[in-house]
């Protein structure tokens, strides 16, 4: 990956009548990178990516592409082409002719848009193809020719709009992995938009979280996914043991918080956060540990709370437990072997190493 | 189908090759009211009124054609169908006043002719508008332009949004735009449209009644002329010609452009 930026976007803002869509957005995507915006629908991913291909218009700020303003440029004359969402073909157009009509209208000669259409139908895997029309295609194909017919004009970045969104999960799957290896061998940047969290992990080289106009934050997938830094990013990753609670004491290596009912010491890493404030804790149940009470052993200080099993269930790979706690928030506790000899409503205690817990702003 | 198309064009037919009597007709197998229409003028009459609506349908295409996409394009999704509504509300007065009311508009001392003179642009005032195969044109075309909107906005209406957005992506210019995109996709509507146009341009007789002159008759008005006269065979045979007519048409269309591929589902 290079230094230089594909795409810089400072201090985005777009509104409509009163609602903010972007509320000062700053972004810069670099060159070569596999980027993806996700976020809620309706939370502002969507309207960043158009106003970088040049379908909106902000009201204020700016974006540079390749270091050249393009805020006054129209969608076909910005270094960008589009993946739209749902199968946005020309459906009395065959593949082949689909694929070359971003070269056709810049009367390019014929052999050459041939060559380049057979080339790309082959990059997209779509050889043989070439006389169909869309209606006879699957979905994934018919995305494979929209990727093929953004590919052929050369541009430098491709912004894909929920390119996956119609498509079921098991081809969505597999179309993740084509497109990671499309953009490596293209080279080019890619802009990918997607309220699915998985999909943004797998293909994703860094991944911006965006929700009610703003940026929330921004990482790679194993940053996003490992150490989230906002409780929003912790919820949107599907983390279901979240605590809101108050910093009671912070040193070096440790921060005590209270969640009401429990004290929980965690790791301190290098958090920016002060006695008093209100933060919110997160641990993915796969961390936690339940076992038996036993009379003879007494719970440890701090690293083990207890609790009351509401609910056993049998997940395949997993063994869920949700556990209720004595602030009555209940606790989910995933484990790879069913703990024997616990039933419903037994009293359990729950353990966890310090540098499980994350600490998250707001 | 049997009921409401097959039965009548036989009956048509059959009719069309019955003996005529004083009041009704009689049984028999003559070819005299195909003769009387063939070697007459009634045949020059009726490639005329085909010419004519021709003209129509062309000039309903370029006429109808962009308001259609205007629409499509230009007015907010919202207002669109009211603004066709616009266009029904022609309809809510009776066809015959509607044409009748060309007269004063588009004869020597009509509105058309005193407002070019008033303007200076002319000096005497144009005399082709009414009682001429002009006029015939312009009241088809007043009365069936409706339905070449309708029909390709219907059309134009089925196209989704992102092909307009693939193309402003490609930097497709208005030109290819509308060769390459609105046309063929907008050719089922046009087809209907024209179909209807041509059918009622050589087949309603009250358009050439009220604005045409002598050398103005078309299929409709020979056939109403007919029946006036009591004779049922030729009213038959004229009938009988037109939809022969219009099926060869048809079947010419079809194999010049291919109809089905016109007309196959589109997406």
């Amino acid at each position: 990956m290079s230094q230089t930026n594909a795409i810089e976007v400072k201090n985005l803002v777009k509104t409509y009548g009163d609602v903010y869509a972007l509320k000062n957005v700053d972004l810069n995507i670099a060159d070569g990178e596999y980027f993806v915006l996700l976020g809620p629908s309706g939370g502002g991913k969507t309207t960043l990516l158009r106003s970088i291909g040049g379908f909106i218009r902000p009201d204020s700020g700016s974006v540079d592409i390749k270091g050249k303003n393009v805020d006054n440029l129209p969608p076909d004359k910005r270094p960008t082409s589009m993946v739209f969402q749902g199968f946005a073909l020309f459906p009395h157009m065959s593949v082949s002719e689909n694929i070359g009509y971003g070269l056709k209208i810049q009367s390019i000669e014929n052999n050459i848009i041939e060559n380049k259409v057979s080339r790309m139908m082959d990059l997209v895997g779509l050889t043989g193809f070439s006389k169909r029309k869309p209606h006879e295609l699957s979905g994934g194909q018919q995305q494979r020719v929209q990727l093929a017919r953004a590919l052929i004009l050369e541009n430098d970045v491709l912004l894909l709009d929920e390119p996956l969104s119609a498509l079921d999960a098991q081809l969505r799957k597999d179309m993740c992995i084509e497109l990671k290896r499309l953009q490596k061998t293209v080279g080019i940047s890619f802009v990918h938009v997607t309220h699915n969290q998985e999909e943004a992990m797998s293909v994703a080289d860094r991944i911006a979280i965006i929700a009610d106009g703003e940026m929330i934050e921004q990482g790679t997938p194993k940053e996003i996914y490992s150490n989230p830094k906002k409780k929003f990013t912790a919820e949107f990753i599907g983390e279901k043991n979240i605590f809101n609670g108050k910093v009671l004491d912070v040193n070096k290596s440790t921060i005590l918080v209270d969640i009401e009912s429990d004290k929980i010491e965690v790791a301190n890493k290098n958090y920016k956060i002060s006695k008093n404030q209100g933060v919110s804790l997160s641990i993915k149940s796969e961390s936690i540990k339940v076992d038996k009470v036993k009379v003879s052993k007494q719970p440890q200080e701090n690293k083990v709370i207890k609790g009351k099993i509401t609910e056993i269930t049998f997940l395949g790979q997993f063994v869920r437990y949700l556990v209720l706690l004595n602030n009555n928030q209940e606790i989910q506790v995933r484990s790879h072997d069913e703990v024997s000899n616990i039933n419903v409503n037994d009293d359990v205690m729950l353990s966890w190493r310090l540098e499980d817990f994350l600490v998250h702003e707001g | 189908m049997v009921i409401f198309f097959v039965l009548p064009l036989m009956l048509t037919v059959v009719w069309s090759v019955f003996e005529r009597t004083m009041f009704w007709m009689e049984p028999a197998f003559t070819l005299f009211s195909y003769e009387n229409f063939f070697f007459s003028s009634r045949l020059e009459n009726f490639i005329s009124s085909m010419l004519h609506s021709s003209i129509s349908v062309v000039c309903a295409f370029f006429i109808g054609f962009p308001i259609a996409i205007f629409i499509r394009r230009r007015v907010k999704k919202v207002a669109q169908h009211r603004v066709m509504l616009l266009f029904i509300l022609p309809f809510m007065v009776s066809e015959i006043i509607r044409i009748f009311a060309l007269r004063p508009i588009l004869s020597r001392n009509g509105v058309v002719n005193s407002f070019l003179m008033d303007l200076n642009l002319i000096d005497t005032p144009f005399s082709v508008f009414v009682f001429t195969p002009t006029g015939v044109v312009i009241g088809e075309i007043v009365s069936f332009l409706p339905f070449m909107i309708f029909s390709t906005f219907l059309a134009l209406e089925a196209i989704p949004n992102y092909i307009f957005e693939v193309c402003s992506d490609l930097g497709v210019n208005r030109r290819r735009m509308f060769k390459d995109i609105l046309l063929p996709l907008a050719a089922p509507g046009l087809f209907a449209g024209s179909v209807f146009i041509f059918v009622n341009g050589i087949g309603i007789a009250l358009i050439p009644t009220i604005l045409g002159g002598p050398g103005s008759v078309n299929a409709g008005l020979i056939a109403t002329q007919a029946i006036i006269a009591l004779d049922f065979p030729l009213a038959m045979a004229v009938s009988a010609i037109m939809m022969f007519t219009l099926m060869g048409l048809l079947y010419l269309g079809h194999k010049l452009f291919d109809l089905t591929k016109l007309l196959e589902p589109i997406s």
